[in-house]
């Protein structure tokens, strides 16, 4: 451990009006993970993306085994050694997996490849249809085929950003092993993922960023999860978040003390309003994916959906949010459903509009605002500054595009726009994927308070965790049909094992 | 450094780029009626089929069928023209110029329903339909609309009342140069004021969220713009009959509908841009002739410097784009 394989110093980088990294330093050192933590926006995308060559950094140093380089693109990275995972899917969805394996190795026979592609699926238990097309896989098995891309290539460094957010939690076991193993084999490691306990699980040692700055760094074993929320977070609030946080809801290999979202879960006990008013109701419905699905949603309860990604799910959230319709059965919704899509970037906002035409995607279906000719900027522009400042945007004005913003911002704006709906009913779908514990604890903490207004909420995720925790009421969908899960079942292992039956059976 | 190297192929040629820069010059912004005259003048259907154009591509309809809606804009614009004679002056220019409207949005229509019903790309079916425009003005000015002496592939010339007046007297600068500054404004006024222009905008730059975020119906809003681009196109051709030629040639555009395809994009797919870089093709293609005819440079060079006036256009803007900077998925704050 004298010299690093790589080491960052002092790198920072400016987009536009935002400075997304002012000084952050980090080392990394052969057999070792190393865990990367922050909130969002903190910079620890960016500063993955400097290492995995992607954003060349406006000033600071970058080393590799001692000598001084220029990252100026992932093939330079990856000529060192260090290869980046990506958040966001770089895979030609047109290809089938294998094809796309294949795109990552050089030098590789064609049977050789998929031959190690074999050998490294059976080692660390992350199984993708080889010969699947990629635009037919779910995100899970998108992700998992970007891991295993990058595996193949027998990186020095391995980076992943957020790996886990759409794996199982017996997935994301099966990966932390492989990291493991790896880390043993005499590489470096680092890693990002959202939830604070399964990082602290897998690290050997940890760096904090805040504001663009790493502010701590300093082996696992010597820190406590409050100090490193502290960090985290700055002064102040740590003790609430950690509190509320994701962290330690489950695991036990971390301790934070009784989870407490801020709003009361206290406040919707579970499944005892069953007098309540039937919202939403959807029968006998089928559609791609969806068969012969029954769903009654009622107000002021939460409905949690658990589910291995791609068992139908997507589509019952577009049916219940009114954006598709079935193509078969009786689904009776509210004229205007509050909807937070999955995929933030794609679904969920338009990058290139700024957060007033953002706000307005939704806002301007409203009668008060305005005409059905003409747009009422004036009002729509006053409602997004409103939004700004309620659900604290981390933005520099409303004329800020979208796409500027961290996840947990575009999170912000768009549970700010949905809210401003003021819908009878609102899905949610995987609505904290990619989010840090702050973040999460505030978009639970949003959803709970929904709820005892008399709002019926469907939740829609693959964190078993959340569901369990949040709902009222909880169903898993396994190959598009839906199990309601009794009040014996509703536990971690109970849900997970009907999670799992139909994940297996759809392979 | 463009410049450097259209000297450098004139040179080669035997060429003096010297004398060339000076007639380009000359011949595009010489003097205040060479000005209006030609380079305003070359400039209006290039306005018009760019606007259409823009239009199209914002709301991600990638309309490469201008030049074929242009020419069945002219088409039927000098059809109502030479046929209903007896109508009072501006009607008769109105309903030619409506004839136009509606022939080149009927043009667009085809390839919209096929997007839209049978998932088939527009790039593909607008570039067909534009060789069957084309061909349908030629067989036009050969057969049933060519003139009574049977000579030249050309129609009669259109009554007065057909006419667009002029503009500026004593230029050739007529009223559809003011129509297409008009028709600029109210599409920026669309565009940013109105509901349907926003909708546009959201389809074009994320249907994905249009559908999700905004429950805009996305069919409805492509079919719209797809028949408007179309009609603008159209308007193009029955503009520059009524407005400048008086006839419809077999050659009326100079392939107006495809430059108009880089006017757009230069002009940042916005009205404004349009009116800008409309004006300095207009100046490009103005210059150019008179390259021709005083420093004897012949046609195929100009076209060679055109082009490459355009490419470096092209690629100083998107120099500019880069260092604005877009990092698309970037987390930064």
């Amino acid at each position: 451990m004298s010299q690093p394989f790589v080491r960052l110093q002092g790198i920072k980088r400016r987009f536009g009006l935002i400075q997304a990294l002012s000084g952050a330093d980090l080392d990394l050192y052969s057999g070792e993970v190393h865990g990367v933590l922050g909130a969002n926006g903190a910079g620890k995308s960016t500063l993955f993306n400097v290492l995995g060559g992607l954003v060349s950094p406006d000033s600071g140093g970058i080393e590799v085994e001692g000598s001084s380089v220029k990252l100026r693109s992932p093939r330079d990275a990856w000529a060192r050694g260090i290869g980046l995972v990506h958040q966001h899917f770089t895979l030609v969805p047109a290809l089938t997996v294998r094809d796309n394996l294949r795109l990552g190795v050089r030098g590789h026979s064609l049977t050789a490849a998929v031959a190690a592609a074999e050998a490294k699926m059976e080692r660390t238990g992350l199984r993708v249809p080889l010969e699947a097309n990629v635009s037919e896989l779910g995100v899970g098995d998108r992700q998992r085929t970007e891991i295993l891309k990058a595996l193949l290539r027998d990186p020095q460094v391995l980076i992943l950003d957020e790996p886990t957010a759409v794996l199982t939690p017996e997935e994301a076991d099966g990966l932390f092993s492989v990291l493991k193993d790896l880390a043993r084999d005499g590489r470096a490691v680092a890693l990002v993922a959202h939830k604070l306990d399964e990082v602290l699980a897998v690290s050997d040692r940890l760096t904090v960023i805040r504001a663009g700055r790493s502010v701590m760094t300093a082996p696992r074993s010597q820190v406590s999860v409050r100090e490193l929320v502290a960090e985290m977070i700055g002064d102040g609030i740590a003790d609430e978040v950690a509190m509320g946080g994701q962290a330690g809801s489950s695991s036990d290999s971390v301790a934070v003390g009784t989870v407490q979202v801020p709003g009361g879960a206290s406040a919707a006990s579970p499944s005892t309003e069953r007098g309540r008013m039937v919202v939403a109701s959807l029968v006998g419905v089928y559609a791609d994916r969806l068969k012969d699905v029954k769903l009654e949603v009622r107000a002021g309860e939460i409905r949690g959906i658990a589910g291995v990604e791609g068992n139908g799910q997507h589509d019952l959230a577009l049916i219940l949010s009114g954006r598709k319709s079935p193509s078969l059965g009786l689904a009776n919704i509210p004229k205007e459903v509050a909807f937070i899509p999955q995929d933030r970037h794609a679904e969920g906002l338009v990058a290139d509009f700024d957060l007033t035409e953002n706000v307005a995607l939704a806002l301007s279906r409203m009668a008060e605002f305005g005409s059905r000719v003409m747009m009422p900027w004036g009002v729509l522009r006053g409602e997004a500054e409103r939004i700004r400042a309620q659900f604290e945007v981390v933005a520099p004005s409303v004329e800020t595009r979208a796409q500027l913003l961290s996840g947990g911002n575009q999170q912000r704006v768009i549970i700010g726009r949905e809210l401003a709906l003021k819908a009878p009913m609102l899905v949610a779908e995987n609505p904290t994927r990619g989010l840090d514990v702050a973040a999460t604890s505030y978009v639970h903490g949003e959803l709970l308070k929904l709820a005892s207004e008399g709002v019926a909420i469907v939740l829609i995720s693959t964190d078993l965790n959340e569901v369990l925790r949040l709902a009222d009421r909880v169903s898993v969908m396994t190959k598009g049909r839906m199990v309601e899960v009794s009040e014996s079942q509703k536990t971690r292992e109970g849900v997970g094992a009907l999670m799992l039956g139909g994940g297996e059976a759809s392979n | 450094m463009t410049l450097g190297v259209a000297a450098v192929l004139l040179m080669l040629g035997g060429y003096d780029p010297v004398q060339a820069a000076a007639a380009m010059l000359r011949g595009s912004v010489g003097s205040w009626n060479t000005f209006v005259s030609i380079t305003l003048v070359r400039a209006v259907p290039l306005l018009f089929a760019g606007l259409a154009v823009a239009l199209a591509f914002r709301a991600g309809v990638w309309n490469i069928g201008a030049e074929g809606q242009l020419y069945v804009g002219a088409v039927a614009g000098v059809w109502v023209a030479l046929t209903f004679t007896d109508l009072p002056g501006p009607f008769l220019v109105t309903s030619a110029l409506t004839a136009s409207v509606v022939a080149g949005g009927a043009w667009a229509l085809v390839p919209a329903l096929m997007k839209l019903r049978l998932g088939i790309g527009e790039v593909i079916t607008t570039i067909l339909m534009n060789f069957v425009g084309i061909y349908l003005a030629a067989w036009m000015v050969h057969g049933p609309l060519q003139e009574r002496r049977g000579v030249f592939p050309q129609t009669d010339r259109i009554v007065d009342a057909a006419r667009l007046p002029e503009l500026i007297s004593g230029t050739r600068l007529h009223l559809g140069f003011a129509l297409a500054l008009v028709l600029a404004g109210m599409l920026a006024f669309v565009l940013q004021r109105t509901r349907f222009g926003f909708h546009l905008r959201a389809v074009g730059a994320s249907p994905a969220a249009a559908v999700v975020a905004g429950r805009i119906d996305t069919n409805r809003v492509i079919l719209l713009t797809f028949l408007a681009s179309g009609a603008i196109a159209g308007l193009a051709g029955g503009v520059e009959v009524t407005g400048l030629t008086y006839a419809l040639y077999e050659d009326l555009s100079d392939g107006w509908g495809y430059t108009a395809i880089a006017v757009a994009l230069l002009g940042g797919l916005r009205p404004g841009g349009v009116i800008v870089t409309a004006i300095f093709f207009g100046a490009l293609q103005a210059g150019a002739g008179a390259m021709q005819r005083d420093a004897g440079i012949p046609a195929a060079w100009v076209d060679v410097v055109e082009a490459l006036v355009i490419l470096a256009v092209l690629g100083l803007d998107r120099i500019r784009a880069a260092r604005v900077g877009h990092h698309a998925g970037e987390e930064a704050l």
